[in-house]
């Protein structure tokens, strides 16, 4: 090398664009040129995607009915209703129904609700069809009332009023749907009047303590609703199940259940009302063995009063463990996330603390002494680079993985194309911001190994006490939203629906926050990973 | 040998690194421990299925975090400021140096574990009692009178030490701090995750009887022992063969590749 | 480019109980290359830092051209600087790193090319920058400190573990930076180093500045107007000299060192008083010797004016005995 020939002063830079601009573009450079960090990218976008095509593929079925060669996936499939909303739906319950043309109105007086439902103090409760006797009982959301029905048709539109075993009087429509009326339990002494008016396809809930005095509880609009329907009574039941505190192992425990309820003062008023009640026990006839489902039905009249016994429910499908069918949600398919998070922050550190290691965060800040910006800067390309590689791995993980579980037989319950693209574009920002904490422990912790394990064990483990039951329900809901675990919250897809009795594992699919309220839980944490940084940055000689 | 452990030990005990990580596996797994009895209660008339040893022991899922710390760094600090070298020239059987940092290790983490162990046992016999775990309700006793409680809190202190040196392993194969604890947290928490959400009984099985974690904690089940996928002594010497293998694998790429 | 000074005033630093800077103050003139010279733990390094704003000083200011470094909006282009050539992250290539420096600056590849050219490093550029030599990380180093083509340029220790041809380039680049009218702040803790390539030299100790002067003022100083004779007959020459009130040492086997009488008068007395010699000549101290003596003394030092020197041209200058 020749002296003098570097070009003289003032000469010879040429000057391109300018502000953080120029500073994202200078550390984007920085990022892709390290080839290792590079490649742990695209291996936490394989391994996200192959942990996750791994789960959603293990949850295959089978099933074998007398006589018959043994079945799998599909095959084994009951007919999966959809509501009226898309949703997978449970219709199953006994119907005393006559068709109705027209407007009309429906009142009855319920004056007994009762059921009975699996011992599940003796062992062996869970164990259906091997007989255990049924004790006396009602499950919280046993159910009696009336009902207009679109159809026969299991999935097809109705509004109910409907008296439950723990939760009052309640108005429900098209599954989903979910009103309070009175509040309180059926006695003898305290019955309940319940009336549903049609006009249209409008239909109007009514309840009454004394049948003088109504009450509207709901208005309920079902579109398309065709001339004749059918309404009358029903009855339903779902499974009992008890969920007791408890860790390291299964706590739940359920079984069939069956409830009776018991009318007077029936009423129907319309046109083509023909006064005679049939019975028809809707959603019977699947194949019991999916599900312990007590298939105990019946129908008298007397003197005015009718008895209806039934059993199954009528709601939406939601995963976990109580779901009579074999349930899957669309984010199964993404919890290879976990693996993907892991490998994204161990990358997105090193963005950082590789810099203090070599000594060259002198040249960095030599020639950015705005030292916020370059934290500002290294967060966003981290943040980014791992948005990118998070939605190539969801994209591909979902497209791969759902069509899997579908054709293994397990049911993916139907989301909205938006809850969908909330649940894709959810995890992959999910892995941004969990790359930008980690960017941000980084740069204030200035040391690999303790960064890497603050950032992954304050994700991670909240998420893993609470799936495998190691701690208790109260404290694991709790870590789950205060911890930057919440975040996971944006992964949820199915609701949770009040009016069903389910579980609340992660690993079943439910947090305790709703999905946007969760994600800003992580994204506080990231702020706040963001000001430590910055501040310590600032204050420190480097 | 000797020499190499002493020279190891002296490397460990002048920088204070090390002594707070030891203080923090203490500290974090009794006082986890503590806080996991102390928010369970079983209220008269409820069936609650509790593994009371397991759970005075939950704070086991997070020291082995501190743990898997401690061992990384204990030879990713050495290859990360190149004083790997003057170690290797000082000592030059290579395998004979992770030997020896193996058996500082975990001569170390047995201690920290006995201390921690002991604090989660003592707080679940004092609280657990009173929170409705007695035995007249048929709950054992987390405390020396009972056998598998012991097993369980003896063989948690073993965990911690596999853990370590399944942990300075895969350090030792993999040489950069930051690749290495994520490596290492991977197969710590993840195999659990995966038997979350896998419904597959069979794969469920596999993942409860081979994978170090779930395999190594069921040395901690002193309950419904009969429906384990594997007993609690295999378990953790399934997690112990991790260990040697991990070692072995160290051992062999300390060997092969140029420090 | 206007010319761009680097002004230190009054910097303070303590590390705990250590004090790395007291007081530490001087400028840095363009168009000639000043040596910062002083002892291992002197300050050279933290004064660096802090002018490079990164290090914050508990007292004073650096600035360079008039501001505060962290406030220059393309600070590469006021000034570059070399702190430490293993700064590289292993598996990044000299191209690569050279980019995204350039691209935080607001330059373009362009002018990477042509540093790296310049550079000589075409030939190891898109290597990985893990498996350069040290010359090589030097030569990268200096293509960083280039890249903004700044009127101001800082290098701490550019000589160290050069070979000695690295060394010959080295101060053929810095004088030529000089002559371009550049301010270069050169440290080192080897005097010798800068010898032949410092215009100005800043000698600290302790935190401060022991000396801020020239090159030739530091040399006549330290030579003073001692006189190096060389005698069979040293005694007999002691004796006569001592007699005309000089003082005399003996530096050698047969060597006296004279001071307090110029060399001409030491040859009429010795002339005159029969004593046989082989050679007188004036005594010219090395900056190595200058900068031992004030860094060992770390007392406070005043150039001594225009020294003329009178003993110069009687004799070659040769190296003294230690």
């Amino acid at each position: 090398m020749s002296t003098g020939t570097m070009s003289r002063p003032g000469r010879g830079a040429v000057r391109r664009s300018d502000g953080f601009g120029q500073l994202l573009h200078s550390e984007w450079i920085k990022f892709r040129t390290v080839r290792g960090w590079v490649i742990g990218m695209i291996v936490a976008a394989i391994l996200t995607i192959l942990l996750g095509v791994f789960a959603a593929g293990g949850g295959g079925i089978s099933c074998q009915q007398p006589g018959r060669p043994p079945q799998t996936g599909k095959a084994c499939l009951p007919y999966v209703p959809h509501g009226p909303g898309g949703e997978v739906v449970t219709d199953s319950f006994n119907f005393a129904r006559q068709p109705l043309t027209g407007n009309g109105t429906i009142t009855a007086r319920l004056i007994a609700l009762t059921g009975k439902h699996v011992d599940l103090s003796s062992p062996g409760g869970t164990e259906a069809g091997s007989g255990p006797g049924l004790v006396p009982g009602l499950a919280p959301w046993s159910k009696a009332g009336l009902v207009i029905k679109q159809s026969l048709h299991q999935g097809s539109a109705y509004a109910a009023m409907t008296v439950t075993g723990g939760h009052g009087v309640r108005m429900q429509w098209n599954y989903t749907g979910d009103t309070a009326g009175l509040p309180g339990r059926v006695t003898g002494t305290s019955p309940r009047w319940l009336r549903l008016t049609r006009a249209g396809d409008v239909i109007t809930g009514y309840d009454s303590a004394d049948g003088s005095h109504w009450t509207k509880v709901g208005t309920v609009h079902l579109a398309g609703l065709p001339a004749t329907v059918q309404v009358g009574l029903f009855a339903t039941s779902p499974n009992y199940s008890v969920t007791s505190q408890s860790f390291g192992g299964s706590s739940e425990r359920g079984g069939p259940s069956e409830a009776t309820g018991v009318f007077d003062h029936v009423r129907l008023s319309g046109a083509a009302a023909s006064g005679r009640w049939s019975e028809t026990a809707i959603g019977s006839g699947g194949p019991a063995a999916l599900g312990p489902v007590s298939r105990a039905t019946g129908f008298s009249q007397a003197h005015g009063i009718y008895t209806l016994t039934g059993s199954g429910d009528i709601a939406p499908v939601v995963p976990g463990p109580g779901s009579m069918l074999p349930t899957a949600t669309v984010e199964q398919s993404l919890s290879g996330a976990f693996l993907g998070l892991i490998a994204i922050v161990v990358v997105a550190t090193m963005f950082f603390t590789a810099e203090y290691r070599r000594g060259l965060i002198r040249t960095t800040f030599a020639a950015t002494p705005h030292r916020g910006q370059v934290l500002a800067a290294k967060a966003v390309v981290g943040g980014a680079v791992a948005f990118v590689t998070g939605l190539v791995a969801s994209v591909i993980a979902i497209a791969i993985g759902v069509p899997l579980e579908t054709s293994q037989g397990q049911v993916v319950l139907p989301v909205s194309a938006l809850t969908e693209a909330r649940v894709v574009i959810g995890t992959a920002a999910l892995l941004a911001v969990a790359a930008v904490l980690a960017v941000a422990l980084g740069g204030a912790l200035r040391r690999s190994a303790a960064a890497v394990t603050l950032a992954i064990v304050t994700v991670v483990l909240p998420f893993l006490l609470t799936a495998l039951k190691l701690f208790p329900p109260a404290i694991g809901s709790w870590l789950l939203r205060v911890t930057p675990a919440a975040g996971l919250a944006i992964q949820q897809s199915i609701p949770r629906y009040p009016q069903v009795a389910t579980t609340n594992s992660p690993a079943g699919g439910y947090y305790p926050l709703p999905p946007f309220a969760g994600f800003a839980v992580l994204c506080c944490w990231a702020a706040a990973a963001l000001a430590l940084a910055y501040f310590l940055m600032r204050r420190r000689d480097v | 040998m000797k020499v190499a452990l002493h020279a190891e030990w002296t490397k460990l005990r002048t920088v204070p690194g090390p002594a707070w990580l030891l203080l923090a596996i203490v500290a974090l797994t009794a006082g986890v421990s503590a806080a996991a009895v102390g928010a369970t209660s079983c209220p008269p008339g409820l069936r609650c299925p509790v593994d009371p040893a397991k759970l005075s022991l939950t704070g086991v899922q997070f020291g082995q975090a501190v743990v898997a710390v401690l061992a990384v760094l204990m030879i990713c600090s050495e290859f990360s400021n190149g004083m790997i070298r003057v170690t290797f020239a000082a000592m030059p059987a290579r395998p004979l140096v992770l030997a020896a940092k193996a058996s500082i290790l975990a001569g170390l983490v047995l201690a920290a574990g006995i201390i921690a162990v002991a604090g989660s046992v003592l707080a679940g016999h004092l609280i657990l009692p009173a929170h409705g775990f007695t035995a007249a309700r048929g709950f054992h006793a987390v405390w020396v009178t009972y056998g598998p409680s012991m097993r369980a809190a003896a063989g948690s202190v073993l965990y911690l030490g596999l853990i370590a040196l399944l942990s300075l392993g895969v350090a030792a194969m993999v040489r950069d701090s930051a690749v290495a604890i994520g490596a290492v947290l991977a197969v710590l928490y993840l195999f659990p995750i995966i038997l979350a959400f896998v419904t597959n009984p069979a794969w469920q099985h596999r993942l409860e009887r081979w994978t170090p974690t779930i395999a190594g904690l069921t040395i901690q089940a002193t309950t419904g022992l009969r429906s384990l996928a594997i007993s609690p002594w295999d378990g953790l010497g399934v997690l112990g063969i991790w260990a040697g293998a991990a070692l072995l694998g160290g051992a062999l790429t300390l060997r092969l590749r140029d420090a | 480019m206007q010319a761009t000074a680097i002004e230190v005033n009054g910097l303070r630093k303590r590390f705990g109980p250590a004090v790395a800077l007291d007081g530490m103050t001087f400028t840095v003139q363009p168009g000639q290359v000043t040596g910062f010279v002083g002892p291992n733990g002197a300050g050279k390094s933290t004064t660096m830092r802090v002018i490079l704003g990164l290090d914050a000083p508990d007292a004073g200011v650096a600035l360079v051209g008039g501001q505060p470094y962290a406030s220059i909006r393309r600070p590469m282009c006021r000034i570059g600087s070399l702190l430490d050539a293993g700064a590289l992250q292993p598996s990044r290539s000299a191209r690569n790193h050279l980019l995204w420096l350039a691209h935080s600056q607001g330059l373009g590849a362009d002018r990477v090319d042509e540093v790296i050219q310049q550079a000589g490093l075409d030939a190891v550029a898109r290597r990985r920058a893990g498996g350069y030599s040290l010359g090589m990380r030097q030569r990268l180093g200096i293509a960083a400190a280039m890249l903004g083509n700044p009127a101001a340029i800082m290098l701490d220790e550019p000589f160290n573990g050069m070979d000695p041809e690295g060394i010959v380039w080295m101060r053929g680049f810095l004088r030529a930076l000089a002559r371009e009218g550049r301010a270069v702040l050169v440290s080192s803790h080897l005097m010798s180093e800068l010898q032949d390539t410092a215009d100005h030299l800043i000698v600290v100790g302790r935190g401060k500045v022991i000396a801020d002067t020239t090159v030739a003022s530091l040399l006549a100083a330290a030579s003073g107007d001692r006189v190096r004779l060389r005698t069979v007959a040293r005694s007999q020459a002691a004796a006569v000299l001592a007699a005309a009130g000089a003082t005399v040492a003996a530096s050698g086997q047969d060597e006296l060192t004279i001071s307090g009488l110029p060399a001409e008068r030491v040859v009429a007395l010795l002339a005159g008083g029969a004593v046989p010699f082989a050679e007188v000549s004036a005594h010219r101290a090395t900056l190595e010797q200058a900068y031992l003596d004030l860094t060992s003394e770390a007392v406070e030092f005043r150039p001594a004016g225009p020294v003329s020197g009178p003993g110069s041209a009687t004799g070659p200058a040769r190296e003294v005995a230690r």
